[in-house]
Order: structure tokens, then C-alpha cells, then sequence
């Protein structure tokens, strides 16, 4: 039973590190075949950064996701890279929450243009936020385990 | 004389390569500019509003006087607007008689007032001849008036609009949509990114 139970577990941590992973890598290559200009406006739309806050991150966070997307797929400093996407994502999802509650219609900014913050696209982002979560507590659980090494053997 | 004559067809010359930046209607600037923006507005959007208050007259002044920008004004007005498509008509027929700016500037500054009332054609009065308002109303009953609506609002489907305003900036056969006011700052270094190109 126990065997079983792993087996799942790792089935859906290669399924979530392999999702996200394309999810952060589609959503960097969109974003860095864009002049920045275009990402610093959904940035600013959201209100909430000072100028030179908005300009840093449009000109940074494409690469951070492009970086965590390809060490979720490599599967590389994996711990790191969990919590740092799920803290990132849950930036993201309280930047929408908040603006959407505001009533601010607004480009969500996430792929590009043309995806206004609504409904779907706050499922949509807690659906990944929810996976992410997911994802970091195995990767630490399996971290954890792989410390305390396998158990001894008794006759 | 030959110097003349060289002088002269050298004026003419470049007179034709400079063509003339034109904001009658629906368009402002010349057709030849390196970049088009199209602005896909509804008149009672009050975002639509500040867009046509605090960004398009710097963005004028800016890069469709100096050439940079070819701007068209495209209608899209949003199903929850009740008064929306009804503006934007009044609009295209304000077109016809050589007075869109005219009469978009005087929608946006009456929006308030006509968005409730529902009163368009009182709001707009106040800057056109008893006239004009005569040959407005008929226009704006008009089949053809309905149509250019309609096919502005179909080229803003076709180009994913789904909120207004909407700007779909145009360089070299790529398109960039900008929803949204933007800050001018940065719409400013995006044009001028792409001019430098």
C-alpha cells in the first residue's frame, strides 16, 4: 500500500513540476518576444508599484520565470525553485484578487495581452497557485525522506 | 533658369514625399507614418474618456503631427453600455459632415450627463449648428452610418478586443495590443522603441 502511495506521488510531482514548468516557460517566451514596454504597462495597470518598481520588474521577472520554468522542468534546486514559484504566484493571485475586487478592468498581463482579469482567468491562476502549493509540500516531503534515508533493515 | 528649373522640381519633389498630416475624420495624421494606432473606444467608457482627455492629445502632438504615427479612431461600443452604439453612430455620421473630433470631444465631455439621461443629442448640440444637428439626426438613421459601426466592431473582434479603450499599435506588420490607459511615459518609450528599429 504504502509502495502504491509513493508511486502516486511521484506521478503527480513529475506531472505538476512538467505543467508549471510549461506554464512559466510559455509565459516568459510570450512575454520576451514582446517589447518590455508592453509588460510594464499591464504592470503599471495594476496600480500598485512605484515607476521604477514597474520597469524592474518588466524587465526582470520574464527571465525569473523563464529561470524557474526550465529548473522545474530540469529538475534542479528543486526546493528553491517550489517556493519560489508559489511565492511568485501567489503575488500574482493577490495583485488580480485585489484589482478585480477593486472593479479595475485590466489586462491580467500573465500571457500577454488580450486577457482581461475576470473570473476564469482568477480560477485559471488558483488552479496553478493550488499546484504549486501541491508541488512544493512533495518536493520538501520527498527532501525529507531522502534525508532521514531508507529504513533499517530487521529480520 | 536650369538652376530654376532644377530648384523647383526639387520642391515638388518633396513636397510629394512629405504628405500632409490630416485629422478630419475618423484619421489623424499621414497614412505613410512608420507606426498606425488604432483606438478602439466606446463613448461611455469613462477609461475611454481619460484616453481621449490626457493621452491622445500628447500622443498628437507627440508622433502624429512629426509624422511618426498614423492614428485611426475605431468604435467599440460595449454591450453594457446601453447608450453606447447609439454615441458611436452619432459619431460616424458627425464623420460625414467633417466633424468627428468635434463631436467625440463633445460626447466624452457630456458622457456623465448623456450616459444617464440617455439624451445624446441634446449633449451634443451645443457645438453644432441648428444645421447640422438637422443633417446629424438623419445620418445617424442611416443604413450605411449602422454598417461602419458594425465593421469597426467586427475588425475589433477579429483583432481579440475584448475591453475598451483599446489600442492596437501597428510596426512593420506586428501588431501590439495595449489595453487600457497607459501611463504615457512608457507609451512613449514603446513608440520610440519601435521608431529606432
Amino acid at each position: 500500500m504504502p509502495n502504491w502511495r509513493n508511486r502516486v506521488l511521484r506521478a503527480l510531482w513529475l506531472l505538476l513540476r512538467f505543467a508549471l514548468g510549461g506554464v512559466f516557460l510559455y509565459a516568459a517566451c510570450l512575454k520576451l518576444r514582446t517589447p518590455w514596454q508592453l509588460f510594464a504597462i499591464s504592470v503599471d495597470a495594476y496600480r500598485l508599484l512605484p515607476h521604477w518598481a514597474v520597469v524592474t520588474v518588466a524587465r526582470t521577472l520574464p527571465w525569473a520565470e523563464l529561470l524557474l520554468g526550465s529548473l522545474l522542468i530540469a529538475g534542479r534546486f528543486l526546493r528553491v525553485a517550489t517556493v519560489a514559484a508559489s511565492f511568485l504566484l501567489l503575488l500574482f493571485f493577490i495583485a488580480m484578487v485585489r484589482s478585480y475586487a477593486s472593479g479595475l478592468s485590466i489586462d491580467c498581463g500573465c500571457f500577454g495581452g488580450g486577457d482581461p482579469i475576470s473570473a476564469r482567468t482568477l480560477a485559471r491562476d488558483g488552479g496553478f497557485l493550488l499546484g504549486s502549493f501541491l508541488l512544493t509540500a512533495i518536493t520538501l516531503r520527498r527532501r525529507a525522506s531522502a534525508r532521514v534515508g531508507p529504513a533499517p533493515r530487521t529480520r | 533658369m536650369k538652376l530654376l528649373v532644377f530648384l523647383g522640381l526639387a520642391g515638388l519633389l518633396a513636397s510629394a514625399a512629405v504628405p500632409q498630416a490630416d485629422s478630419s475624420g475618423k484619421t489623424a495624421g499621414t497614412p505613410g507614418a512608420p507606426i498606425t494606432i488604432e483606438v478602439y473606444s466606446d463613448f461611455q467608457c469613462p477609461h475611454c474618456k481619460t484616453l481621449h482627455d490626457e493621452i491622445l492629445p500628447r500622443l498628437m502632438n507627440d508622433y502624429v503631427s512629426t509624422g511618426k504615427v498614423y492614428l485611426i479612431y475605431r468604435e467599440f461600443p460595449l454591450p453594457n453600455h446601453p447608450y453606447a452604439l447609439q454615441a458611436a453612430a452619432y459619431a460616424c455620421a458627425a464623420e460625414r459632415l467633417g466633424r468627428y473630433e468635434q463631436v467625440a470631444s463633445l460626447l466624452f465631455r457630456t458622457q456623465e450627463a448623456w450616459s444617464t439621461s440617455g439624451k445624446i443629442e441634446k449633449a451634443i448640440s451645443g457645438g453644432l449648428t441648428p444645421e447640422e444637428m438637422k443633417q446629424l439626426h438623419a445620418l445617424a438613421k442611416d443604413p450605411g452610418v449602422d454598417a461602419e459601426v458594425r465593421r469597426d466592431i467586427d475588425l475589433g473582434r477579429k483583432a481579440n478586443v475584448t475591453q475598451t479603450p483599446t489600442m492596437i499599435i501597428t510596426h512593420r506588420l506586428t501588431q501590439y495590443p495595449v489595453a487600457g490607459v497607459p501611463d504615457y511615459g512608457l507609451l512613449h518609450s514603446l513608440l520610440d522603441a519601435q521608431l529606432a528599429k
